[in-house]
């Protein structure tokens, strides 16, 4: 996983509310094998970008020659609601997003994209707003994620504060793995299986062990 | 999983659901011509082998869908911390437990090698639903009413604990739809706290607890409903005395409206996202404002998922269907392979094939379309199913959801039906 901490980059701004993760990958790329070259990078938002003949749709922000190199997409409201396929992050990651910021995200998704090394960032939504006001006036315009600082430099230099949790914020800045961190706890984890053993020992997963 | 082993193999289950095939399974590998969806399914099954599995593949006499199976099979029981890589994973919850959806890459990775999974404290939010249902109106018009009334991003945070009059009085299979679709309002978690009507619907299934056991897990599950006195940090009542069927018209699980309703018109809507929405949806779906719900003309039909599929599904769809014919195609799924039994030993499927829907096996199917099984571009399909986004059930596709008996009305005549008139007797 990539560490993430400091990103200035070309910011999109997504003006449609409510993108489900159905939207962000579509059911039918959801089986395919990702590999390097065969990835979800033209299945992110495919149906949004591409036309039945599957000719780019020329009025679709993301194919706009100025916001083709954006690693930073601002949303709108609930992007990422919906089904909790991974994949959805995947797709983000692939099409070259580095990080989302929007007023608010589907939960699993928002978790999903973490564990990939893409913060999705949440900020008031008049802020967000005016922040997708002056992509679209200014387009190409960059936006600066300064994650160990917690804050966000819009275009107009103008700066806010953002929340995120210390543990997910650590993570994220040191790319590290959930599984290592969690197998430093094996001890905590081996003493609660003895106690489950005794205690719930009617349960059909305590009785196969 | 990068080398590790699965921490505890016999903890999990792998299910087989989302990619097969719901007919011609007879003929193998042969009934998945797509060979991405084969791989999909094989792929399953050389994992579940490697990694010691225990797995209901697509032959298992048990075979369905995850969350129909879980507690079908007794697995899912009061008091366990259940995890899928599903989003509907909370369906489990109606048997009192905490069952949370994860992601299918790293967080499930993080469970088979940690038994463990990273959760945030949410916050609570407790639904209160008072009432007795009027007739032809389920459990499925009862949470359909919720997400409209608090929007898809309603509960996003929250741990939602239904509770009230009309969940004391529902069934194990209305309380299964009821939390189901607790994703839809946002939450990741729904549950319903155990009571008599849960341990009469464990008592005795394959996993459930036997012998001296039982006693036990009872005193146990007696111990976790919540106290009185209880807080929480968010509360909401809904009386469902007068509720009506409910149908979904736009994009959005939280755009429906009673079938005796008509589509919004968004120029009315003062809320500018909401104003949005509702334009960009109507345009996909092609419906213009201020119809009536019952003069929408529908394609075809769809009968199944982990919403609505169990047998009680299947029983209030065949009531409508009984003596009559559909004026459109459509299929119907049961939930599980015990789900098909029991129907065709009630004579059901018989009652579907004479009315002109298709009999198929058990699985995900046409809910979202991931075997291949779609609804065509610019067709519209009255779906028992959990949502209706853009796309959800094929390219171009619109989706209208709604209960089991509403999408057989709407099959026999073609259009939104309100099957309450289909009813009276």
């Amino acid at each position: 996983m990539l560490p993430f901490t400091v990103l200035t980059a070309v910011a999109a701004p997504l003006e449609i509310a409510k993108i489900d993760t159905g939207m962000i990958l579509p059911g039918r790329y959801m089986r395919r094998h990702r590999r390097p070259g065969h990835d979800y990078s033209d299945a992110f938002l495919h149906d949004l970008r591409f036309d039945e003949q599957e000719r780019p749709r020329r009025d679709f922000v993301l194919n706009m020659p100025a916001y083709r190199d954006a690693k930073i997409l601002v949303t709108d409201v609930d992007f990422g609601c919906g089904s909790s396929r991974e994949g959805a992050a995947f797709a983000v990651m692939d099409f070259g997003l580095r990080a989302l910021i929007g007023p608010s995200f589907g939960e699993i998704f928002q978790v999903n994209c973490i564990q990939n090394g893409i913060p999705a960032i949440v900020l008031a939504e008049p802020i967000i707003q005016d922040l997708q006001r002056q992509l679209r006036q200014r387009p190409g315009s960059e936006v600066t994620i300064d994650l160990p600082r917690q804050t966000l430099i819009a275009p107009d230099r103008a700066a806010y504060p953002f929340d995120i949790s210390p543990l997910r914020k650590e993570r994220l800045i040191r790319g590290m793995d959930d599984i290592e961190v969690t197998l430093q706890l094996r001890d905590t984890i081996e003493g609660f299986e003895a106690r489950r053993q005794v205690m719930y020992s009617w349960l059909p997963t305590a009785r196969r062990e | 999983m990068e080398g590790r082993r699965p921490r505890r193999p016999q903890q999990h289950l792998a299910v087989t659901d989302h990619y097969l095939p719901t007919v011609n399974r007879s003929l193998g590998p042969a009934a998945m011509p797509n060979p991405e969806i084969r791989r999909v399914v094989e792929m399953l099954d050389e994992n579940a082998t490697q990694f010691a599995l225990p797995h209901i593949g697509w032959h298992h006499r048990d075979q369905g869908i995850a969350h129909v199976i879980a507690p079908e099979l007794g697995l899912a029981q009061p008091g366990m911390l259940i995890t899928c890589n599903d989003s509907h994973t909370a369906t489990n919850g109606a048997c009192g437990a905490l069952a949370v959806p994860i992601g299918g890459g790293n967080q499930l990775r993080h469970v088979l090698a940690t038994q463990t999974v990273w959760l945030k404290k949410p916050k609570r939010l407790r639904i209160s639903i008072d009432g007795v249902l009027p007739k032809a109106v389920t459990a499925k018009d009862v949470i359909l009413s919720i997400i409209r009334e608090i929007g898809v991003g309603g509960a996003t945070g929250y741990a939602i604990e239904y509770g009230g009059s009309g969940i004391s009085a529902m069934s194990m299979e209305a309380r299964l739809t009821i939390c189901n679709m607790s994703i839809e309002a946002g939450a990741r978690i729904g549950m319903i706290g155990p009571d008599d009507t849960t341990y009469q619907y464990l008592a005795g299934r394959q996993n459930a607890p036997k012998g001296a056991d039982w006693p036990r897990a009872l005193a146990y599950w007696a111990t976790l409903p919540t106290d009185a006195a209880a807080v929480f940090d968010r509360e909401l009542r809904f009386d469902v005395r007068t509720l009506a069927p409910m149908v979904s018209w736009g994009t959005s699980p939280e755009d429906c409206a009673p079938v005796d309703g008509c589509i919004p018109d968004p120029s009315r809507i003062s809320d500018s996202d909401r104003r949005r929405h509702i334009e960009r949806a109507l345009d996909y779906m092609t419906l213009t404002p201020c119809t009536p719900l019952q003069q929408i003309s529908i394609d075809r039909v769809f009968i199944g998922s982990c919403t609505n599929s169990r047998i009680e599904d299947l029983r209030a769809a065949a009531k409508v269907l009984e003596g009559r014919r559909t004026a459109v195609p459509g299929i119907v799924s049961p939930g599980s392979s015990a789900v098909k039994r029991q129907a065709e030993a009630e004579g059901l499927d018989r009652i579907f094939r004479d009315a002109g829907l298709e009999w198929r096996d058990s699985g995900c199917s046409m809910c979202n379309g991931s075997n291949g099984e779609l609804v065509a571009p610019g067709e519209r399909c009255a779906s028992t199913t959990n949502r209706n986004f853009e796309g959800r059930q094929g390219r171009g596709a619109r989706t209208h959801i709604m209960s089991p008996a509403m999408v057989a009305a709407a099959a026999v005549f073609g259009r939104i039906t309100d099957v309450r008139a289909l009813l009276r007797d």
